[in-house]
């Protein structure tokens, strides 16, 4: 923050290097973050976004559970369709979003749609990794102990393949953040990405550095706190943090 | 009634791109009810494959394998498997693990829970019941298992070389104890093992096998009696008798894995003891 500060008095200030409008003061930003705050546009933002992506990453999530599981039960599937998922991964979310308006027209279904593609193949991804790589001494045990089918999916399988689902997960949802933050910018009425957009329309450097760092505090409380614990959980149990 | 297994003409090939190996040929066995066997032979004779086989996780070639008159066609319960690695589930603790075949078989939970601390309580385990399989060492995580496997109640437990990865003195002390858990429960136990001594101490029966193809060469009846230990007298000759059974079957599998000029005989690091008695003195 003073380094900060000292850049633009330097800069900004007194050498008149930059424009005001092109490096905000951190004292500006943190007074437009305020002013945001207080007049409830940063609420009602992130309240929107979150909506959007609680439901986009939740159809992701399920989409890419079942996509995993489908390609894990059927080898051809798995031979085929692999190639065209790893293709389909590679393909930037935002890439799809013209896609989407021409579906769904400009609306929230066609943002929903981007956040869902974004990472429902990380997840499925993940988990056909996560289930091709447990060790076969699991099955061979469970199998020789009368469990057979779906039981065998739920007691051991999955559970076996855990760690690789969260890590799955987790990049899913760094990917659905992204996706969420490009299709409202380029398409949304509220939301996150519509205030960092209305700050650049406006030239409002200090609305757009404040909403800047709204989205990474809270991608980083997301990331730390909710998958954090989960996969620090994990590792626990399974006694892998003790190297 | 009590189980009883008998192997009929088993034979195993494995066919792969470069080579066609005749793994176990026309193995005939018969299992008493109550026995403890074990079977015994050198690296590659196909003593875990048979094992396989009759646990249902491997296929025969030819022949059959029938538990009471009925054949076996896939794993079951009611011929449970202790393996190398104690093959315990890391996302469970201990008790949950020990509870994990009566789960799948449909057990209610508090009835689950008592038989699991009943068998935990004869590895002497019931301390640890909740830890992490991730705390527990090596022999702790054997008597797991094996508390598991005995929470089946079947009539066969198969031990494919369950003690072959523990230090000796765990496993002379799991050794022990599977004595008196064998004399207690009355299984007919299957122990496949590499180790002489291991088969002698535990075995009423010891079944030799020969390598390439694999298939039954001699067996041993042991008749001493228990609990037996290592050291024992009696044991030692018959050690001695069963080792110069397997010393040609090694040698036999050593000279198809080693060079063509590999001897067993030959440049042997210490010399004959009767080559030279006395020449000291």
């Amino acid at each position: 923050m003073i380094i900060w500060e000292v850049a633009y008095e330097l800069g900004v200030e007194y050498f008149r290097l930059w424009k005001a409008y092109v490096f905000p003061s951190p004292i500006d930003v943190v007074k437009t973050l305020y002013g945001l705050v207080n007049d409830q546009t940063i609420i009602i933002a992130i309240i929107a976004s979150a909506k959007r992506i609680v439901l986009g990453y939740a159809i992701s999530v399920v989409l890419g559970l079942l996509v995993g599981l489908t390609i894990v039960k059927f080898k051809w599937l798995d031979e085929n369709a692999s190639p065209l998922i790893l293709g389909l991964q590679t393909l930037p979310s935002i890439c799809w979003l013209p896609f989407a308006i021409l579906w769904y027209g400009l609306n929230e279904s066609a943002i929903m749609f981007v956040i869902a593609i974004g990472s429902t193949f990380a997840v499925a991804i993940a988990l056909e990794a996560g289930i091709k790589n447990i060790n076969p001494l699991y099955i061979r045990a469970a199998r020789t102990m009368g469990a057979s089918g779906i039981k065998i999916y739920w007691n051991v399988i999955i559970p076996a393949s855990l760690p690789a689902i969260v890590s799955g997960l987790k990049q899913g949802w760094s990917f659905a953040w992204r996706a969420l933050m490009a299709g409202e910018m380029m398409s949304a009425t509220k939301g996150l990405g519509q205030v960092l957009m209305v700050g650049r329309d406006l030239a409002d450097i200090s609305q757009v550095m404040a909403v800047m760092i709204v989205i990474i505090v809270l991608g980083v409380v997301v990331d730390k706190l909710i998958f954090g614990q989960i996969e620090q959980n994990i590792r626990q149990r399974w006694g892998l943090d003790r190297a | 009634m009590k189980m009883s297994i008998k192997v009929e003409d088993v034979s195993k090939r494995f066919i792969t791109k470069h080579s066609d190996t005749e793994t176990l040929s026309k193995v005939n066995i018969e299992f008493k009810p109550g026995e403890f066997i074990c079977i015994l032979g050198p690296s590659g004779c196909g003593k875990s494959t048979l094992l396989n086989i009759i646990a249902g996780l491997e296929q025969a070639t030819a022949g059959r394998v029938t538990l009471n008159g009925k054949q076996v066609t896939g794993p079951g319960p009611d011929r449970v498997v202790m393996f190398q690695e104690a093959a315990l589930f890391p996302w469970l603790n201990v008790i949950d693990n020990v509870e994990f075949g009566m789960k799948m078989a449909g057990v209610e939970p508090k009835m689950r829970r008592e038989r699991a601390l009943k068998y935990l309580k004869m590895v002497h385990l019931t301390n640890f019941q909740h830890a992490f399989i991730h705390e527990l060492s090596g022999g702790m995580r054997q008597r797991v298992a094996l508390a598991r496997a005995l929470t089946f109640d079947s009539e066969v437990l198969l031990m494919d070389e369950p003690f072959a990865a523990l230090d000796s003195q765990t496993k002379m002390l799991l050794q022990i104890e599977l004595q008196q858990i064998w004399l207690k429960t009355k299984k007919t136990i299957l122990f496949v093992t590499h180790n002489v001594e291991e088969a002698a101490i535990l075995a009423d029966r010891v079944v030799v096998m020969a390598a390439n193809p694999g298939g039954i060469k001699k067996e041993f009846q042991i008749q001493v009696a228990r609990p037996r230990q290592s050291g024992d007298v009696d044991l030692a000759y018959l050690m001695n008798n069963i080792m110069q059974e397997l010393k040609t079957e090694v040698e036999k599998v050593a000279k198809a894995e080693y060079d063509n000029d590999w001897d067993i005989q030959k440049n042997p690091i210490l010399p004959d003891i009767n080559d030279n008695l006395g020449s000291g003195v």
